[in-house]
């Protein structure tokens, strides 16, 4: 990324602690800039829904103390999971883990906080709440109070985006899964979203489906943080790897560099993508 | 279970699925509750309303093999209710009763039937909206109606699984056992799933206001 310009998203030493007391993120801090198309890549349980989930604060963990201390203090300064931030913590000092466009992301700032981040969940059938597929497109511009013209102008442009014109009527259980996967996609689109975090994208669709989703992501102008174990995915799609393992970031570069390391693939429970492996040519990333 | 298990006709295009949804809620309630204030004397307007009812079915086009399907579900219930009347009652005057509480069910089930099977329950729901139905009722409806099926084929695919690795027919009551224990697991299942749910309507923009585009 450029480091002139305001990043979309800058974590700070993030750190968060399940109810249960297992601790799911420690001392994360990673930055994203403004058209950066970013992969996200570790182990299952490595954090990677969690970090996502952090991102337009639906869960807020804390920041650890600036000093660097030993583990042990680390671990015991990481907020519990009912961990929100209250006024006087935030008079205290600055001590908010997530900033997106410089705005920390705190309870006063989430309505615009999650204008701009927009996040597709892993089930679409989570996602996917409404009778008909164009009321749920419309269901965030309609909770962004935009005038009824804008809000269908937003719906149609959002589903001819992901190749589903003309589906408003149809009703959820009527689709195929990729077509739920797609129809979530629009439902994020339409809030014209600068950042997209999107949480396995390409899981349980078939190769056509999953190429659909990935020219669709190719067109898309916004930033985005991808989630994925779909290693080839990320190969193609990201210029730049965060890899996390055990609620830590482990790496963090340009994606051919961290991808092409196998011991540090291994390590953290990847591989080497086959078309990095065979040295195929991948086609130039989009961003 | 398949997808439109509750309103499977209800995209048709006859002159029933083309009415205003409006209409026909009004139509349908009108029918229930003129149905369950007519006195036992005025038998013959039963009839009356049975064959309008039979009439509006009819012009839907609604199979009559799906109708006696759904009436077979529904029959036992009312009759369990219909044989309470004389067993309480006495037996003089309760076969009457009975039979009037079971023509009754029977005919306000068959509008109810018509009414979901003529119009999308997206559309009906905007009808009942505008009939003054308050709009969180209306989502809480919508949701029902969206994730029963989710919640269905989950346990479809729990029941599957579960069959999968049963090798002999379980005695009855370890049978009863793992039913207990797949309705346990769906409801933890469907709890966790609202959590999710609710955090990608959070990430939309949700404030606890229902908008709608109607």
């Amino acid at each position: 990324m450029s480091h002139a310009e305001v990043p979309i998203l800058k974590v700070e030493r993030l750190s968060y602690r399940y109810p249960t007391g297992q601790i799911a993120l420690c001392d994360v801090s990673f930055q994203i800039g403004m058209r950066e198309v970013v992969g996200l890549i570790g182990p299952n349980g490595a954090g990677k829904t969690t970090l996502l989930l952090h991102l337009n604060g639906l869960l807020m963990g804390t920041r650890l103390a600036p000093r660097r201390g030993e583990t042990a203090s680390v671990v015991e300064s990481v907020s519990d999971g009912g961990g929100r931030f209250e006024a006087e913590n935030i008079a205290a000092g600055n001590r908010v883990p997530v900033e997106v466009l410089g705005m920390p992301v705190i309870p006063e700032n989430l309505p615009e906080v999650r204008r701009i981040v927009g996040i597709l969940f892993q089930d679409p059938d989570d996602q996917l709440f409404c009778p008909t597929v164009g009321d749920d497109v419309a269901f965030g511009p309609l909770n962004l109070d935009f005038p009824r013209d804008e809000v269908l102008r937003r719906v149609g442009e959002a589903l001819a985006a992901v190749g589903l014109s003309g589906f408003e009527g149809r009703s959820p259980q009527q689709l195929s899964f990729g077509e739920k996967r797609r129809v979530c996609l629009a439902g994020v689109l339409a809030c014209e979203p600068n950042l997209l975090a999107l949480d396995e994208p390409s899981s349980n669709l078939d190769p056509r489906a999953r190429r659909g989703l990935i020219e669709i992501l190719r067109n898309c102008p916004a930033a985005q943080i991808i989630a994925s174990h779909d290693l080839e995915l990320v190969a193609e799609q990201c210029s730049r790897v965060i890899v996390l393992d055990q609620g830590r970031i482990q790496a963090d570069g340009p994606s051919r560099e961290i991808l092409a390391d196998e011991k540090l693939m291994a390590k953290h429970g990847l591989e080497v993508p086959l078309s990095i492996q065979y040295n195929l040519k991948l086609s130039p990333a989009p961003h | 279970m398949p997808g439109d298990f509750l309103d499977r006709y209800s995209r048709g295009g006859t002159i029933c699925h083309r009415m205003s949804p409006r209409l026909k809620i009004i139509l349908t309630v009108a029918v229930i509750v003129t149905c369950a204030f007519l006195p036992l004397s005025n038998w013959p307007l039963y009839g009356c309303l049975a064959s309008l009812v039979f009439v509006a079915l009819s012009l839907a086009e609604i199979p009559i093999a799906y109708l006696t399907r759904r009436l077979l579900l529904f029959l036992p219930l009312v009759l369990m209710t219909a044989i309470a009347v004389p067993l309480s009652r006495g037996f003089a005057g309760g076969w009457q009763t009975a039979g009037t509480v079971v023509i009754r069910a029977v005919v306000a089930f068959l509008a109810a039937l018509w009414l979901v099977s003529t119009t999308p329950f997206d559309r009906l729901l905007a009808g009942l909206c505008r009939l003054g139905l308050p709009r969180l009722f209306a989502a809480l409806l919508a949701f029902v109606y969206r994730y029963i099926h989710v919640l269905f084929d989950e346990l479809a695919r729990m029941r599957t699984a579960q069959r999968a690795r049963t090798f002999k027919r379980p005695p009855g009551w370890r049978d009863w056992k793992g039913a207990v224990q797949l309705v346990g697991t769906l409801m933890i299942r469907a709890l966790v799933r609202a959590e999710r749910i609710h955090g990608a309507m959070c990430s939309r923009g949700w404030t606890g206001k229902m908008h709608s585009l109607d």
